[in-house]
Order: structure tokens, then sequence, then C-alpha cells
């Protein structure tokens, strides 16, 4: 590294470089998604270049195994790909296990919707087909007419109110890294929170989903 | 007392240690759809008992608007109408009553076999589309149906994506890994060897290769 003045900025350089980089950008996407009690926005792009990242870095291994490069050398760039691919699997897995939980709220609330990629879209229907059958067989079909509904109680209430959602009101620890300033949690009046830069809070996920949507806040 | 069985039901499902299952309760299950249907019998009679009474009383709020009646006939209709008015709110609470119930206890119902689908799902990652003895006999047919659909829906997804999840489960530490073999697999090819898998034999091999060996109980990690 050069000595003197160019010092300081260039770690800034470098911490913003490596935040940006893909691989980060997943592990942060990967984090927000394990921490957030419902489904977030699909990161389509990024898990495209990921997995292309993922191909070259499979066929740069084999190659250098093909080549003789130092074993050392080759279980380095190894153990990075198999980081990565567990990043995405597991980001993958956990949106996936998020549909399966919420699939019957999620398929009736056009935003989240919207938020799945096609191929989880697919999934969410057969999901519900699943479901919906087993529940039918099980239990409702047995049940009087006006009970055999898997959204309702019953035929006099006018809401689905038989549907699990997720609880968008519990807590959780999030970091910003920017400083945020005042922020007004909620109506109930009470004292805005300041958010500082890289500090750690624990607020709950309503108050604060805006900030996570826009990419202004990380949940750990 | 009415939705105590359904309760039994559900506090079955919970007092057992999460993510197990019990086998289903066919037999609790099929006594609190009885009441169910019990209770539709009881509700079905006070309804229409309610829609009497209400016709009744707009005979009589009609019969009083339209002739100009004494002042003790007029007294006697009004002793009347509270009369039908007490039992319609007597009958209108035995239904209500009923009608929570029923509702109550297809709550329970869908809670039991809700959660023990949930349960299902989740052995779906862990388990490939056959599901070992011992824990099929705990489920119902429609439950392994269930099962059978739910593994097949996420297979489908792999399949598109071309990218097995069930591999991975926890982050990777090495590439490399060292386990026992439990059971003779016999010679089979692996990512970057071919190896003849004996019984106890003490292996090193990728994370990725061993994987679902260790899933499927044939191999074993050694850790430390």
């Amino acid at each position: 590294m050069e000595p003197g003045a160019g010092e300081g900025s260039s770690t800034d350089d470098y911490e913003s470089l490596i935040s940006t980089t893909d691989a980060e950008l997943l592990k942060r996407a990967w984090r927000n998604e394990k921490a957030a009690p419902e489904i977030l926005k699909f990161e389509a792009a990024l898990v495209q270049r990921s997995r292309q990242q993922i191909q070259l870095m499979e066929e740069t291994v084999e190659e250098f195994t093909r080549n003789g490069v130092d074993p050392l050398t080759v279980s380095l760039y190894q153990m990075d790909l198999d980081r990565t691919l567990f990043l995405l699997r597991s980001y993958l897995r956990t949106r996936l296990q998020k549909i399966e939980k919420y699939v019957l709220h999620i398929q009736k609330t056009a935003e989240l919707w919207n938020r799945l990629s096609k191929q989880e879209q697919k999934f969410a229907i057969r999901c519900v087909g699943d479901l919906t059958q087993h529940l039918e067989q099980s239990v409702l079909t047995k049940l009087p007419d006006q009970y055999q509904s898997h959204l309702k109680q019953s035929g006099a209430s006018e809401n689905d109110d038989m549907v699990p959602e997720p609880k968008l009101d519990t807590y959780i620890i999030c970091r910003s890294k920017k400083f945020l300033g005042a922020f007004q949690l909620d109506d109930s009046g009470e004292e805005p929170v300041n958010i500082e830069a890289d500090d750690l809070y624990a607020l709950p996920y309503k108050s604060i989903k805006p900030l996570v949507e826009s990419g202004q806040i990380d949940l750990v | 007392m009415y939705g105590k069985k359904a309760s039994e039901l559900v506090k079955e499902f919970v007092s057992c240690e999460h993510g197990q299952l019990t086998s289903f309760n066919n037999d609790l299950f099929a006594q609190v759809i009885e009441e169910c249907n019990g209770h539709l019998l009881h509700l079905q009679p006070l309804m229409r008992k309610i829609q009497e009474h209400e016709n009744k009383l707009k005979d009589n709020r009609r019969s009083e608007d339209e002739t100009a009646i004494s002042e003790d006939e007029s007294r006697k209709s009004e002793a009347d109408t509270i009369f039908i008015q007490t039992a319609m709110k007597s009958d209108q609470f035995g239904a209500l009553i009923h009608h929570l119930s029923l509702v109550r206890n297809k709550r329970c119902l869908m809670a039991y076999v809700y959660n023990r689908a949930e349960v299902i799902k989740s052995l779906g990652w862990v388990i490939d589309c056959v599901l070992p003895e011992e824990i099929e006999e705990k489920l119902s047919s429609s439950e392994k149906e269930y099962f059978k659909n739910h593994a097949a829906t996420l297979q489908s997804y792999m399949s598109e994506l071309d990218l097995d999840l069930t591999v991975d489960m926890i982050p990777p530490k090495d590439p490399y890994i060292k386990v026992r073999v439990l059971d003779d697999i016999g010679e089979v090819v692996l990512s970057d060897q071919v190896a003849t898998l004996a019984r106890n034999a003490m292996l090193f091999l990728r994370r990725t290769d061993g994987e679902q060996y260790i899933s499927q109980g044939l191999m074993e990690e050694l850790t430390g």
C-alpha cells in the first residue's frame, strides 16, 4: 500500500469496491432474506450474475487441476467457489421456505407475489394446489357446507381470517452503513431513534421496512 | 364440554417435540368431525326458528300498522312482541354458541393438519421422495400423498433452476471433509476420483460428494 497521504482514500476505495462486489451483495441479500420475517424482492440480476461467476469459477478450477497448478491455489479457489455456492443455495432455500410457510398470504397479496421470481411463482402455485388438496381431503370436505373454505373460518366471515401471515412487528437486529439521522419508528408518539453509521439496533421490522427495501439499512 | 376434544388434538401436537410427529390421531380426529356435524344439527333448527320468529314479528308489526286497534289489544300484541323477542334472543345465543364451537373446532382441526403439514414439508428438504417406514406409518393417507406431491414440487423447482438446493445445508468450512463409511456402498464415481466405499473405510473427500451419503445415513462425518 502506498505510504503517506493517499492511504486514507485508498482504503476507502478498497472498502467501497469490496462492498459492491457481487459476492458481497449476495451475502447482503442472503443476510437480509434470512433475518426479515417476510419475503423480500427477488434479486434476479444478482442471482444470474452469481451463477455465471460460479460457472466461470468452476471452469477455472477445472483448468487449474488439469494444468497441474499448485494444489493449495486450487483448494483456495475451490473454497471460494463452495462458499459462493452455499450463499446462493441458502438464499434460494430461505426464500422457498418462506414461500412454503406463507404461500396463501403471498398469493393473495399482489405486492408480495410480484417479489417472486418466475420459477418461485410456479413453485408457489403448485404449493397452494398441494396444500389445499391436502386440507380439503383431510378436513374441509368433512365439515358442513358453510365451513368449507380454507381461507375463511366460516361463510359468515367477510375477510379471509384463517391465512397464516408473517409477524411484521417482530424485532430484528439491523445496522446502517451511513448516518440516517432521526428516524420516527411509528405513530405512537415515541421519540425518534437516531440511526448512526455502523451501530447495531434492535427495532421492530415493520417500522424500518422502507429502509430495508431501499437498501439503506442491512439486517444482521 | 364443547371443543374439548379439539383442543386435546392440538395439545397432542404441541406436546411432541419440535419437528417430530406422532401418529395421526384418526380416532380423535373423527370424533371432532362428528362433534362439528352435531353442532350443525343443533344449529339448523335454531336458525329456522329464528327465521320464524322474525317473520312473526314482521307480521305483528304489519297488522299493527294496518288496523287501528284498541288500547287493550295493542297492549296484548306488545306483550306478544316482547315474548317473541325474548324467545328469539335465546335462540340466537344458542345458535351463536353452536356456530362459535363449530368454528373453533374447525380452527383446531386445521391447526392440527396444517402444522403437521409444515413438519412434513420440512421433511421434504432432508429426505428425497421416499419416506422411511417409521415416519410413513405415522401419517394419514392424505398426508402421504401431500408429502409426495410437495417433494415433487420442490424437485421440479430445483430441476428448472438446475441447482440442487438440498445439499450444502451448513456453511462450508473446508472443501474437503473426513468421513467414515457406515455401509458397503461399493464403487462410486466422485467428482474428483473413483472410490470404493467399503464399510468402516475412512475417507477424505469433497464435501459436496459426501453430503448426499451423510444425509442418507451411509456415512458419518468425523470432526475434530
